[in-house]
């Protein structure tokens, strides 16, 4: 596993320095096979699926945030870069107003358009769930992404008075997670039917719902039921009769074979 | 941690109100809800053509609240108070259908036997 780490490291570092070059002179196939079967410690190729990694913009990207966290520094708890250079900002739930309206406004940032507003759901958490902004600059061609937390009892700020298009979507996490936005001009549910009991993207809540639909002759009309399964979900065996990561499994048995043949 | 910490932790824990301050305010808009609840009786009967009676949607209407007669979070009985009141909305202005309010009486549903024959009977235990 270790060899494999630094083999990868290494073809990394290669990946970056000649880019260019590279993908044009090392077919995909060469690069699967020299990968598997390297013995030598100098790697030539590069696995064709690694993401090129573009230090400039993660630098720019960073600073950026760091200068965010500056800005606000009451607000923003933790601001960090994903993997594909995309700047996260995490802040306090009592920040949502300040930092978005910052973002927007600010001559440095003008995140004037609200991409998606969306949540996600912790149970293990103290704050169980997590509500995301994503927010683009069309005068600097980037976006930016906000983080908060909240949980089942704690209202949120509403967005909307920062930006219109936050409306929806907050009608949305409402109703999928039953999160709270007080002064939201309209909030109720979006998505669901009326009469739908819970919130269904909660990881609580069951795959079948809590209630069911279904016409009844006596009553001449659709009723609604609590939901009865006449029998247990199936449990199927999703684990596939081949194996997925040969090469690895090749490491391990020599790995083992080394071991047993050493002491003797 | 002892429960008693655990206790005092809870309680001393700061929280964001939903609406409410107190018991008072809370307990202010929970009967709020029920009076719009009850003055909207009527209409709604009219409005979804119902099969039954003021006096049984009263019953009903009360039995619904004393549902959750027990709760004691503020922040709880606040969340409450807002369902409601978005229920409310749906069922005046009549987004919802007939069977919607319809299963609030549930007339379908058999209750699940509780006594070991019963649930043998049934084929579940």
């Amino acid at each position: 596993m270790a060899a494999c780490a630094r083999r990868l490291a290494v073809s990394m570092t290669k990946y970056t320095s000649n880019h260019g070059i590279f993908r044009s002179m090392v077919p995909r196939a060469a690069g699967v096979g020299a990968f598997r079967t390297s013995s030598t410690t100098s790697q030539t190729d590069l696995h064709p699926t690694i993401r090129p990694v573009n230090a400039v913009e993660r630098t720019t990207v960073s600073e950026y945030g760091q200068y965010v966290a500056e800005c606000l520094p009451k607000y923003v708890q933790q601001v960090q870069v994903s993997a594909g250079n995309e700047l996260e900002i995490l802040i306090a739930p009592e920040g949502v107003i300040p930092v978005l309206t910052f973002l927007r406004d600010h001559i440095n940032a003008q995140y004037t358009c609200i991409t998606d507003l969306c949540g996600m759901d912790v149970p293990t958490r103290e704050y169980r769930f997590e509500v995301i902004y994503n927010l683009l600059s069309v005068r600097y061609n980037t976006r930016i992404r906000v983080k908060t937390y909240t949980d089942e009892l704690t209202p949120l700020d509403s967005a909307c008075e920062v930006f219109q298009g936050a409306n929806w979507y907050e009608r949305e996490v409402w109703d999928m997670f039953g999160v709270y936005f007080s002064n939201h001009p309209d909030l109720r549910r979006i998505l669901t039917d009326y009469g739908f009991e819970g919130h269904p993207f909660r990881k609580d809540f069951p795959l079948t719902g809590y209630v069911e639909c279904r016409y009844d002759d006596e009553e001449k009309r659709v009723v609604m039921e609590p939901v009865e399964l006449a029998q247990e979900f199936r449990k199927f065996d999703l684990s596939a009769p081949w194996e997925q990561f040969p090469q690895f499994r090749k490491a391990l048995e020599k790995a083992e074979v080394d071991e047993e043949t050493q002491p003797k | 941690m002892s429960s008693s910490r655990l206790v005092n932790l809870r309680t001393a824990r700061q929280v964001k109100p939903m609406l409410s301050l107190d018991r008072a305010e809370a307990r202010t808009r929970v009967i709020n809800l029920y009076k719009a609840w009850y003055r909207q009786i009527p209409q709604i009967a009219i409005d979804y053509d119902l099969p039954k009676t003021q006096s049984e949607c009263k019953k009903k209407l009360k039995e619904m609240f004393m549902k959750n007669k027990d709760v004691k979070d503020i922040r709880i009985i606040d969340a409450l108070v807002i369902k409601g009141q978005m229920e409310l909305k749906e069922t005046v202005q009549v987004w919802k259908q007939k069977h919607g309010i319809m299963a609030f009486w549930a007339p379908t549903v058999e209750p699940k036997p509780k006594d070991f024959m019963g649930k043998f009977l049934d084929g579940h235990n």
